[in-house]
C-alpha cells in the first residue's frame, strides 16, 4: 500500500501534446534545434491566459501548443519533462498585483531573463484593429526570424538578452534556406531613453513591384475580373486603379529573391516586402537577470541592488539545490514585489 | 328515484354540493330537461373525448386530497358571478346522465363517474376565468413594491436597500479584481502611429537584409546540385572562401540594427576577431579559462555559458 503510494507521488503530472517525431537536429544544417515550453506559475486570469496561448503560437513549430499545466506542477516537473523532450528554454508568465512578468530561461541550468510587462497586446486585440487580417494557413509552420534592433550599446546585459533570444529560434542557414519558409519576423527593438523593449510579430508578404493592383489581384485570386465599367479590355491594363497605388513603393523594401516565390513573385522581378502585424504586442522591461533556472545568483538587476545580493545568493543556492524549486519561485516573486515597491518609491 | 339509486356516489357528490343553493327548482325543473334531451344527444360526447376529459379531470383534481372538498371550494368562487348559468349547465349534464342510464348502462355508469371532474374542470376554468379578470381589470397605484407587498413595504425597502447596497459593494470588488486583471493590457489603436511605423521599418529593414544575403549566397551557387561529389565540393570550397573573407573583415557593422538572429553563425556575422579563441591573448587574460581541462563538461549550456563568459571578458 505504502509503495502504491510512493509511486503515486513520483507521477508527472504534466501531459504532453509535442509530435514525438519532431526532430531535435535540422536536417539539412545539422544545428541543434532550440524547442521551448510555454507555461504559467501561479494562476493567472483570463487576458494573460490568452497571452500565453498566443505565445504559444508565437513559438510554433518547436514549441508545446496544447501543453496542459497543473496547479500541483512545479518547475521541477516541467525540468523532468522538457530532458527527454529536448526542450532547450521555458517562457514563463507570472503575475503580481502590480504587473505581470515573463521570465525567459534556458533549460536546464539557466540563466534566467525576467521581463516586466508593461503594456501587451493580444493577438485577437491586433487582428481586431486591423481593417483586414491576414492569416494564411501556412503562417505557422516555419519558426520566425528574429530582429534585434537597439541592442548593440555594449551592455553586458543587454548581450545576454540578445544572445538569449537569438538562441530561442533555430539559426537559419542563408545558404540552404528556402524563402518560402520566411513567413513571420519577432521584432525586438530596444529603446535607449525609455529601458523598454518593444515586442512585435509580423507577418512577411513579398508582392512584385511595378506591377498595377489589379494585375496582381487577376493573378492571385484567380478570379473573373469586373469589366463593366470599361470600354474596352485594354483599359484594364492601361487604366490606374487607385488605392495602395499612391503608396510609393519604398526603394528600401524591396529586395531581389533568390527563387520563385508562390506564384506572383518570380525570381527574375523585384518584391516589396510587406510587413503585417500579427501580435502578440508586448513593452517589456528587463528586470533582472539570475545565474540559475528561476534561482541562483544575481547578475543584473534594474533596480540597482543586484552586486549587493550577488554573493550571498551564490552560497544559498548550493545549499537550496535540493529544496522546492517553488519555493524560490516564491521568493521571487516576493522579490519583485519589492523591487516594484522600491521602484514606486523611487518614482 | 331510481337514477339516483342507481348511482348513488356520485349523486351524493352532487346533493352536497348544493347545499343552500336553490335546490328546490331542481326537481321541478328534471323532467322537462329530459323531455328536451332527445334533441342534445347528438352533442353526446364520443369515446376519445370522454378519455381526453377524463385525463383532464384527474389532472385537474390530482393536486387536491379530497374530492369533495375541492368541488365545494369551486362551487363558492364560481357562484358569486354567474349561480345561474351554471345551474343550467348542471342541468343539462344531469339530463344527459339520465339518457345514457336509458340508452346504455355502462356508458351511463361511465359518463356519471367522469361527470363530476367534467364539471368541475369546466366550472373552475371559468372561475378561475373570472377571478383573474377581476384581478386584471384593478387598477393599481405605481409603486415599485407592488400592491400586495405593500403590508411589508417598510421592512422590505429596507432589505431592498440592503441587498443594493450589498451588490454595489460586490461589484466594486469585481471591477477592481477585473481592472486588476486587465492591468497592462491594451487595445492597438486603429492606425499606425509613429512608433509602430517606425517599429515596421526597422523590421522591414531585417528582412531585407536577410533577403539579399540569401539572394546572394545561393545565387553564388547556383546551377551546383548539392548531391552531386563534384558540385558539392566546389561549394564545399566556396563557402570556406566566403568564411574566411568575412572573418578577415575587422570592422563591426556600424548600423545599429543588425538582422542577427537569422544568420548563420561564423559566415556572415562580421564578427571573426570578437570571437574570442581568434583572438591573440585568447586564455591568456582569464584565468578562469587557464584550466579549462579541469573543469567538469557541461552539455548544451556550456556553448551559452562560454559566451557569456566571454562577454564578460570584454568588459574587462
Amino acid at each position: 500500500m505504502a509503495r502504491f503510494h510512493n509511486q503515486k507521488k513520483k507521477k508527472v503530472f504534466v501531459k504532453l501534446a509535442v509530435k514525438k517525431n519532431q526532430p531535435s537536429v535540422d536536417h539539412i544544417t545539422g544545428n541543434k534545434i532550440p524547442k521551448s515550453f510555454v507555461f504559467s506559475r501561479g494562476k493567472l486570469p483570463g487576458p494573460l491566459r490568452q497571452l500565453q496561448m498566443d505565445l504559444r503560437k508565437l513559438m510554433l513549430p518547436y514549441t508545446a501548443l496544447n501543453l496542459k499545466e497543473k496547479k500541483r506542477n512545479s518547475l521541477k516537473d516541467f525540468l523532468n519533462v522538457a530532458g527527454p523532450m529536448g526542450v532547450t528554454h521555458f517562457l514563463i508568465l507570472s503575475k503580481t498585483a502590480t504587473a505581470p512578468y515573463l521570465r525567459i530561461g534556458r533549460t536546464p541550468q539557466g540563466p534566467t531573463l525576467t521581463f516586466k510587462i508593461n503594456e501587451y497586446s493580444l493577438a485577437v486585440d491586433v487582428a481586431q484593429s486591423q481593417l483586414r487580417p491576414r492569416c494564411p494557413q501556412d503562417l505557422f509552420q516555419n519558426p520566425p526570424l528574429i530582429v534585434l534592433s537597439g541592442f548593440g550599446s555594449g551592455d553586458q546585459h543587454l548581450k545576454l538578452t540578445t544572445i538569449m533570444f537569438q538562441n530561442i529560434f533555430p539559426a537559419i542557414d542563408i545558404n540552404t534556406v528556402k524563402l518560402s519558409s520566411c513567413q513571420r519576423i519577432v521584432l525586438l527593438n530596444y529603446n535607449k531613453d525609455t529601458k523598454l523593449i518593444d515586442f512585435r510579430h509580423y507577418s512577411i508578404r513579398l508582392q512584385p513591384v511595378g506591377v498595377s493592383r489589379r494585375i496582381r489581384k487577376i493573378v492571385q485570386n484567380h478570379q473573373v475580373p469586373d469589366l463593366r465599367n470599361l470600354q474596352d479590355v485594354s483599359d484594364f491594363v492601361t487604366k490606374a486603379g487607385y488605392g495602395s497605388e499612391s503608396e510609393a513603393d519604398d526603394e528600401a523594401a524591396t529586395v531581389t529573391l533568390a527563387s520563385d516565390l508562390g506564384r506572383i513573385n518570380k525570381a527574375s522581378t523585384k518584391s516589396a516586402v510587406k510587413l503585417q502585424e500579427i501580435g502578440p504586442r508586448m513593452t517589456l522591461q528587463l528586470i533582472k537577470i539570475e545565474e540559475g533556472l528561476c534561482s541562483g545568483g544575481v547578475i543584473f538587476s534594474e533596480y540597482g541592488n543586484g552586486d549587493g545580493k550577488k554573493k550571498p545568493e551564490k552560497e544559498d543556492t548550493k545549499k537550496q539545490k535540493d529544496t522546492d524549486e517553488d519555493e524560490e519561485d516564491m521568493n521571487d516573486d516576493q522579490e519583485n514585489l519589492e523591487e516594484d515597491l522600491e521602484d514606486d518609491e523611487e518614482d | 328515484m331510481a337514477e339516483e339509486t342507481h348511482v348513488a356516489e356520485p349523486a351524493k357528490a352532487q346533493n352536497k354540493r348544493r347545499v343552500g343553493k336553490k335546490g328546490g327548482s331542481k326537481g321541478k325543473k328534471r323532467p322537462r330537461m329530459l323531455e328536451g334531451m332527445p334533441q342534445n344527444k347528438p352533442k353526446k360526447i364520443d369515446r376519445k373525448m370522454k378519455k381526453l376529459y377524463r385525463k383532464r379531470a384527474r389532472d385537474y383534481n390530482s393536486d387536491g386530497d379530497d374530492n369533495d372538498e375541492d368541488e365545494e371550494e369551486e362551487r363558492d368562487v364560481g357562484s358569486d358571478g354567474e349561480a345561474e348559468k351554471e345551474g343550467e349547465e348542471e342541468e343539462e349534464e344531469e339530463g344527459l346522465d339520465v339518457n345514457g342510464d336509458d340508452g346504455n348502462s355502462d356508458e351511463g355508469e361511465e359518463s356519471n363517474r367522469i361527470q363530476p371532474g367534467i364539471t368541475m374542470f369546466v366550472d373552475g376554468s371559468r372561475a378561475f376565468k373570472m377571478a383573474f379578470k377581476s384581478i386584471i381589470k384593478k387598477s393599481v397605484p405605481e409603486d415599485a413594491l407592488g400592491p400586495v407587498l405593500s403590508a411589508h413595504k417598510k421592512l422590505i425597502a429596507e432589505k431592498l436597500a440592503e441587498e443594493e447596497a450589498e451588490r454595489q459593494v460586490k461589484g466594486e470588488a469585481k471591477k477592481e479584481k477585473q481592472l486588476l486583471a486587465e492591468k497592462g493590457h491594451v487595445k492597438p489603436a486603429n492606425y499606425l502611429d509613429l512608433n509602430e511605423k517606425f517599429l515596421i521599418g526597422v523590421a522591414t529593414k531585417g528582412v531585407v537584409k536577410l533577403f539579399n544575403a540569401v539572394n546572394k549566397a545561393q545565387h553564388a551557387q547556383k546551377g551546383l546540385d548539392p548531391l552531386r561529389y563534384k558540385d558539392a565540393k566546389a561549394i564545399r570550397k566556396r563557402r570556406k572562401e566566403a568564411f574566411f573573407s568575412a572573418l578577415g573583415k575587422t570592422s563591426k557593422p556600424a548600423v545599429d540594427t543588425h538582422a542577427k538572429g537569422h544568420t548563420s553563425k561564423g559566415e556572415v556575422d562580421g564578427e571573426g576577431p570578437a570571437w574570442a579563441p581568434l583572438r591573440d591573448n585568447y586564455m591568456l587574460t582569464n584565468s578562469k579559462l587557464k584550466d579549462w581541462d579541469k573543469m567538469p563538461e557541461t552539455t548544451a549550456a556550456d556553448d551559452f555559458g562560454r559566451m557569456s563568459e566571454d562577454s564578460s571578458s570584454d568588459g574587462d
